[in-house]
């Protein structure tokens, strides 16, 4: 009976963990525009493979007119303060530092590519970890035509990178 | 005689099996071709990109391509001078015979065949296809052989944490780093110069031109043509994508 009632607590604990966990997600500041490039579920399923393929088209091929490309991720999900002073997006509580936080995966990105936008004077980027959460962006934004081009393209990655983990298996 | 003809529709019909497949595959291999067709260029041996430097139009004086290279690529000072990063730098010369100087801009030159890329362990020192010599970073482990290996002294290695970097040229401690021809401006394909070629021209020196040696009717190739113009350290046969007239 003892064990019967302990088996019972067991797994209300972790009935209790398990809801404490899907209520304390991470909080992911709202990019620009109303979508990325592709579906939610897709990109963060599936970004780090966009990003490395991006990668070695960029620096070995020279091709940098693609969609996935990292200084695009920034253009779009770095946020503004309220000061006006644009965030890092690996500062504490920003797109990409927020989630790879909660997954407890470390990005080595922004030790060398630029984690806020170009047109930002250089001198207020602040360093990483310093800039304040920040809440779900409710500003309403402007809604873009979709790209034929870069549908396309994404059905092609799509596909490669299915092939891909058939090939795995 | 009954085998014989089961026998002889089998092989038919394996060989209408094996036409369909090649059919097929020639179909995948054709929608393949017009994806990676309808991405943009990129780097094509076709072109092999360098710089004509005429030391006659060149200053002692002046720096205008460091700083211009400098202000491209967010190369700060770091008040470190012994460790900060130089993707040009100017050397006076001075004949010691005959006591006539000159002076120039040094930086990467591009070589054909880069002694860079023959010691890189990790494949990260690299040259592309249209002939730009190349650190890839996410591969460099910062072992510095190629500088060492390099005859120009045109790598730097980057000591210190950077902050601030530009999007078009990401930067970072313990990688390797030298003159990438404003690999980003070739790449954007609007005749662009690179930056020190333009920082030369906006002081009215117009000392450096950049262009495609693979292009006859280039500017730069047309001048080559025309003036004698050196490679550096001819000796050692690198095939260098920078070449220099007045020295």
């Amino acid at each position: 009976m003892n064990n019967y009632f302990r088996c019972f607590c067991a797994v209300l604990l972790l009935v209790f963990a398990g809801s404490l966990a899907a209520v304390d997600g991470p909080v992911i500041p709202h990019g620009k525009g109303d979508q990325c490039v592709a579906d939610t579920d897709f990109m963060r399923r599936n970004h780090m493979d966009l990003i490395v393929h991006q990668r070695d088209e960029t620096v070995i091929k020279g091709l940098r007119d693609e969609p996935f490309s990292l200084v695009e991720c920034v253009a779009c999900h770095a946020q503004t303060a309220s000061d006006g002073v644009v965030l890092r997006v690996d500062a504490e509580g920003q797109f990409c530092q927020s989630c790879h936080a909660y997954a407890a995966v470390s990005i080595d990105c922004f030790s060398c590519h630029a984690a806020v936008p170009d047109s930002t004077d250089r001198t207020l980027g602040g360093n990483p970890a310093v800039g304040a959460p920040m809440a779900h962006s409710t500003v309403p934004l402007a809604s873009q035509p979709p790209d034929l081009k870069l549908l396309a393209q994404l059905q092609f990655y799509v596909n490669a990178l299915a092939e891909n983990d058939h090939a795995k298996h | 005689m009954q085998s014989t003809s089961n026998s002889v529709s089998a092989r038919r019909r394996f060989l209408q099996k094996l036409g369909l497949l090649g059919a097929a595959s020639a179909l995948s291999s054709y929608t393949l071709i017009e994806v990676s067709a309808s991405t943009a260029q990129g780097a094509s041996a076709v072109n092999r990109w360098g710089l004509l430097i005429d030391t006659a139009k060149c200053s002692a004086g002046c720096d205008a391509c460091v700083t211009g290279c400098n202000e491209e690529h967010g190369i700060d000072a770091t008040g470190r001078d012994d460790t900060r990063a130089q993707w040009i730098r100017k050397i006076d010369l001075q004949d010691n015979l005959t006591g006539r100087e000159s002076s120039l801009p040094m930086m990467c030159q591009h070589c054909a065949s880069a002694p860079c890329v023959d010691v890189c362990p990790t494949g990260a020192s690299f040259k592309r296809d249209d002939g730009v010599v190349l650190v890839n970073k996410h591969t460099c482990i910062g072992c510095r052989y190629c500088v060492m290996a390099c005859p120009y002294k045109a790598r730097s290695f980057i000591h210190e944490t950077i902050s601030n970097q530009k999007s078009i040229a990401p930067r970072g401690k313990g990688t390797v780093e030298s003159c990438t021809l404003c690999v980003h401006r070739i790449d954007a394909n609007t005749g662009q110069q690179p930056a020190c070629a333009e920082a030369c021209s906006k002081d009215a020196h117009d000392a450096i031109l950049f262009g495609d040696l693979n292009n006859p009717d280039s500017e730069i190739s047309r001048s080559l043509k025309q003036h004698k113009a050196i490679e550096v350290r001819s000796d050692l046969g690198l095939n260098t994508g920078v070449r220099y007239t007045g020295l």
